[in-house]
């Protein structure tokens, strides 16, 4: 780990991942699933993580059969300290996936929802609520205007509303921290088309600690320690980027307490793995757990921030808000099924009416996930000018965050033999 | 039959099948057991996984070719090596006479056995359902660790090294009894024939019951 690294900025933590090399077999089948090419090493020899191009999206993690990639950074009994500091307000910012994951781990069958449950133990375990549902309808009103801009600009050329520049078709979503590390470290110049709205992650924290310290909390910024919950290693990465200080700078500018130490939006992150082995530690059972509330505002959303979790979900979202925006209706049917399911990579056109400027208007998106095996062609056309689409919602991950990097690890999968090997019960 | 006959033991398809398998696997007990360790550097790893991988392929075709054009052997060998009768238990209980023969000199009676000895046989049953499982296991792990669902990787893993290492011990005594038993190994390595009073002595069943004069 004292390799020199060049794509981090002061502050970033440069890389989450790396492979123990006592447990690695030289099988390659990590760099299978990687999307960058970040993992070196001949077959046969001890693989290593390049942490200039890994994008810390944890495939790699979770889909090694000898459990040789690792995180670097784990912040569970620091969570658990401050947990027991009382000066403290730890709020939970609570990404969509990790409901539908975190009750692998204390036995519950996959797939099962367990929101109220997980309430119920991370209040117990102290923990305030902030579901990041809540932050992703932030988000997408955010992202959904700025495309209604942007798509206004390019059609009818409207100006923006206070002068400033207004950013290129296709808008590229910019919710995944590993695709927008991916921009960044290999298609520099396709950054003007990313959103410029945060993640929900970090929309969530900057909000905990600015209308939340005043209005829920009741408390000083400072001692908020928010604490993301993810089913990603990628975004411990996004928590760490020096830009996102909203909060802090936002309370400095207001003429509040000027803290001694600029702090972050989002204080750490803990993965869905991570909160179930912090829950352990604590003693508290979420399966056993009753369904409890949220308990604030900030655990109220919509079914738009829900679906965020899987390949399709912002664009759905998105969509669903374009729509309102544009024609001045509600939809009849909430339904985008075009970008719903598993393909590589799926478009639709959607015709609708502007309402402000009485035009019709034929918007082409496309969602793409799983960005190893689909996003090169996509950024290649949009590089040569011959991109179709307006609006493009990209996720590394194969299936969305659903399958992100920090989930429990399914070590079976759809194997005959895992379905077999319960029968053989032995202790 | 005179004491001065010989009886061909291993024919020409056997021996050609033993001695791939013998260099193969020998082969790949050697890398594999570098692979276990990784005491080399990054490209002298990757040389000895590929000869780790060419040694495999080899080995499998010896075992295909063998299956297919020498069918009859593979048949009579597994029927030999699964027959059991009370004379293998008591074999067991005085391990064919060799300790008392090699470290004492002594001669102890041994029960009369067949082509194959009870060790020999059990050698049989390790090689027969060992070394299926370490060529299936090592194609899995060769050519599908990122499609087969990771837990069963890492079983197959697990199976194959401690196939590997169950294999390679055995692989010890049997070339150490292998080399002590000259005439064998020569009949196995060289022109396939032992002589009469050898086999008399060590297989008489074998010699009562199977053996017949020609020529």
């Amino acid at each position: 780990m004292n390799v020199e690294v060049k794509t981090y900025r002061k502050g970033e933590i440069p890389g989450i991942i790396a492979i123990d090399g006592q447990n690695c077999r030289g099988c390659d089948a990590c760099k299978r699933y990687c999307p960058t090419g970040a993992i070196t090493g001949m077959f046969g020899a001890t693989h290593r993580i390049d942490r200039d191009r890994c994008i810390s999206c944890g495939q790699c993690l979770i889909n090694c059969p000898f459990g040789a990639p690792y995180e670097t950074v784990d912040t569970v009994e620091e969570v658990q300290a401050k947990l027991g500091d009382k000066r403290y307000t730890v709020a939970a910012i609570i990404a969509p996936a990790v409901r539908v994951a975190v009750g692998e781990p204390f036995g519950l069958p996959a797939g099962s929802l367990v929101t109220g449950k997980m309430y119920g133990a991370m209040r117990k375990a102290g923990f305030v609520i902030v579901d990041n549902n809540f932050a992703a309808d932030l988000t997408i009103m955010e992202e959904g205007t700025e495309f209604i801009q942007r798509a206004r600009h390019a059609l009818f050329g409207e100006k923006a509303e206070h002068g400033g520049e207004i950013g290129p078709l296709p808008q590229f979503t910019s919710c995944c921290p590993a695709w927008v590390r991916f921009v960044e470290t290999n298609y520099p110049s396709l950054i003007p088309h990313l959103s410029s709205a945060k993640s929900p992650q970090q929309m969530a924290g900057a909000v905990a600690k600015t209308y939340g310290a005043e209005r829920i909390f009741k408390v000083d910024p400072e001692f908020i320690y928010t604490v993301g919950v993810m089913p990603c290693t990628a975004k411990k990465f996004e928590a760490s980027r020096p830009e996102f200080q909203s909060a802090c700078n936002f309370v400095k500018e207001r003429g509040g307490a000027s803290p001694g130490t600029p702090y972050p939006d989002v204080d750490t992150v803990l993965t869905t793995r991570d909160l179930a082995r912090l829950l352990k530690r604590m003693k508290i059972d979420l399966a056993a757990e009753n369904n409890a509330e949220g308990g604030t505002l900030f655990a109220e959303y919509t079914g738009a921030g829900t679906i965020f979790g899987n390949t399709g979900g912002v664009m759905e979202a998105a969509l669903r808000t374009a729509y309102v925006v544009l024609t001045g209706n509600n939809l009849a049917k909430l339904e985008f099924e075009e970008v719903r399911g598993l393909r590589g990579v799926k478009s639709a056109s959607i015709q609708l009416r502007d309402a402000k400027y009485g035009k019709d208007v034929t918007l082409k998106v496309a969602v793409v996930h799983d960005i190893r095996a689909n996003i090169r062609p996509i950024v290649e056309d949009v590089l040569a000018g011959r991109s179709p689409y307006h609006f493009i919602e990209v996720m590394n991950c194969p299936g969305g965050c659903i399958n992100g990097g920090g989930q429990p690890i399914c070590d079976t999968g759809s194997s005959w033999i895992g379905r077999i090997l319960p029968s053989f019960a032995w202790s | 039959m005179t004491d001065s006959s010989f009886i061909l033991k291993h024919p020409m398809q056997v021996r050609v099948f033993h001695f791939i398998l013998a260099v193969s696997f020998l082969t790949l007990a050697v890398t594999g057991i570098i692979l276990f360790q990784k005491p080399l550097q990054e490209a002298a790893m990757n040389t000895v996984i590929q000869i780790h991988v060419v040694a495999g392929v080899v080995m499998t075709l010896d075992a295909l070719a063998f299956l297919f054009l020498a069918f009859d052997r593979v048949v009579m060998f597994t029927k030999r090596v699964f027959t059991f009768s009370g004379n293998d238990l008591k074999w067991f209980t005085v391990l064919g006479g060799y300790p008392q023969k090699i470290l004492l000199h002594k001669k102890v009676e041994v029960p009369p056995m067949g082509k194959y000895n009870a060790g020999q046989k059990l050698f049989g049953i390790f090689v027969l359902v060992g070394g299926t499982l370490l060529i299936l296991s090592g194609w899995a792990l060769w050519t599908l660790p990122h499609i087969i669902p990771h837990g069963d990787t890492s079983m197959i893993g697990t199976i194959h090294l401690y196939v590997s290492w169950i294999l390679i011990l055995f692989l010890l005594v049997h070339l150490f009894l292998g080399i002590y038993m000259v005439d064998d190994f020569k009949a196995m390595f060289l022109h396939g024939r032992i002589p009469y009073e050898d086999a008399a002595e060590k297989s008489p069943l074998w010699v009562k019951n199977d053996i017949c004069k020609i020529g």
